[in-house]
């Protein structure tokens, strides 16, 4: 092992993800989201033994196309979603679709199915992002794929809860509508988190160290999570690389 | 569903939102005052498929999972195009999705119909042309080209597939 901590970002961020995973709730992550994916089943071989898990496009999925997880989410019954944004603003808004202006952007992306109905129907959305820089944390979003927060008067079930990076996790306050820190991951700085953030993130003070993933977490993710991981074929390339065997 | 427009949970506060005019924020005709979004239906005039097989009734099997049956019953005119005509396809025979014949108008026989993409259980995308595909996609112009070579400048579908199916993703059929 080459990282002196003991552990990579990516198991760092499987493993914070997996905190927020509550006992008992379904909790679902997308297509291509191996790091969520990871979380999740790490949270079901920890904490969370009744979780139901949706994990779109591996064995881990109850339903055959999408139809029925939208319908599940829309009736209130989906607690936690893990969704990644290529840019996520103070707001608590991200964006899944282009850079640039608008009417002619410089980059697109797939948009990302269903993301702006999940936003507002998951109970809690958790919104990950592998790069913490000034140009994946802004002040505004090019484009609003899904909103952080509406009018009291629009209905709505749920909607963002944190924000995970491999530096730092952000918290969305929803009386104000707005991100603020609230852990800095060991090894790095509330100055280095600032300086690389599109945003101003208030008073920093009194902001805590993240607690790091502790031995038993990296334990059932090495031997338990991991080969669960290589048996979905999905995920199997991306885990080989990610996640050190046990 | 044969309703004119249906709520939607969502979107409100999007720029997906402000840019379709298909799509508006309503408020609850019951009374609550809640608002939401209200999106209008969508009716085809024509549903395109491609499918693993079909029988001479329009009976289909997809050979893989697909929200195939809500988009078929929307539109109009449903054409299905397959890998191979079988005598029979019922709904307990098939495999994935199944579309039964009172919801398809033409069945048209077209092996690697699917091409630049791939067939799940058949045969893979074909990287390289979709990268093309990709590329001409950028301006007007090297698009119209991109339509005259693979579109409009073949005879018909098995001189489409001589030409631009490369032999290892006809090798690689299952």
């Amino acid at each position: 092992m080459s990282d002196p901590r003991g552990y990579n970002d990516d198991e760092l961020m499987a493993v914070l993800l997996s905190r927020e995973v509550r006992d008992g709730e379904v909790s679902a992550c997308g297509a291509l989201s191996q790091i969520p994916a990871t979380g999740l089943l790490l949270a079901k071989h920890t904490h969370a033994p009744e979780a139901e898990l949706i994990i779109l496009n591996t064995v881990f999925r109850p339903f055959h196309t999408s139809r029925q997880f939208h319908f599940l989410a829309q009736r209130g019954e989906l607690g936690l979603f893990f969704v990644s944004g290529v840019q996520i603003d103070r707001r608590g808004n991200y964006n899944l679709h282009q850079l640039g202006d608008p009417d002619h952007p410089t980059l697109r992306f797939p948009g990302g199915y269903g993301g702006g109905m999940i936003y507002y129907c998951a109970h809690r959305t958790v919104v990950f992002r592998t790069e913490h820089t000034r140009r994946s944390l802004v002040e505004k979003v090019d484009f609003v794929s899904a909103a952080g927060h509406t009018a009291p008067d629009v209905l709505r079930l749920g909607g963002p809860s944190k924000v995970v990076t491999p530096k730092a996790t952000l918290r969305f306050e929803s009386g104000p509508g707005e991100l603020r820190l609230e852990s800095v991951h060991p090894g790095h700085g509330i100055d280095d988190v600032q300086a690389n953030t599109g945003f101003d993130l208030g008073d920093t003070s009194a902001v805590p160290a993240t607690e790091a993933p502790t031995a038993h977490e990296l334990h059932v993710l090495r031997t338990v999570v991991r080969p669960l991981m290589l048996e979905t074929g999905t995920y199997a390339r991306w885990v080989e690389r990610a996640i050190a065997p046990g | 569903m044969g309703v004119p427009y249906v709520p939607v949970i969502g979107l409100v506060g999007t720029d997906l939102l402000a840019r379709r005019d298909d799509m508006v924020v309503a408020t609850d005709p019951f009374g609550s005052g809640v608002k939401s979004v209200v999106a209008r239906a969508m009716r085809p005039d024509v549903a395109v498929f491609h499918a693993r097989q079909a029988d001479r009734s329009g009976n289909v099997s997809f050979g893989y999972h697909v929200e195939a049956v809500m988009l078929a019953e929307a539109a109009a005119q449903v054409v299905v195009t397959v890998e191979e005509i079988v005598d029979r396809v019922t709904e307990k025979t098939a495999d994935g999705a199944f579309l039964p014949s009172i919801l398809v108008d033409a069945v048209v026989h077209a092996p690697f119909g699917a091409h630049p993409g791939g067939l799940t259980g058949r045969y893979p995308v074909d990287r390289e042309a979709m990268r093309a595909y990709a590329a001409a996609a950028q301006s007007d112009e090297t698009f119209a080209a991109w339509l005259d070579e693979c579109v409009f400048g073949v005879d018909d579908h098995d001189d489409y597939v001589e030409r631009f199916v490369p032999a290892s993703i006809r090798g690689a059929v299952q």
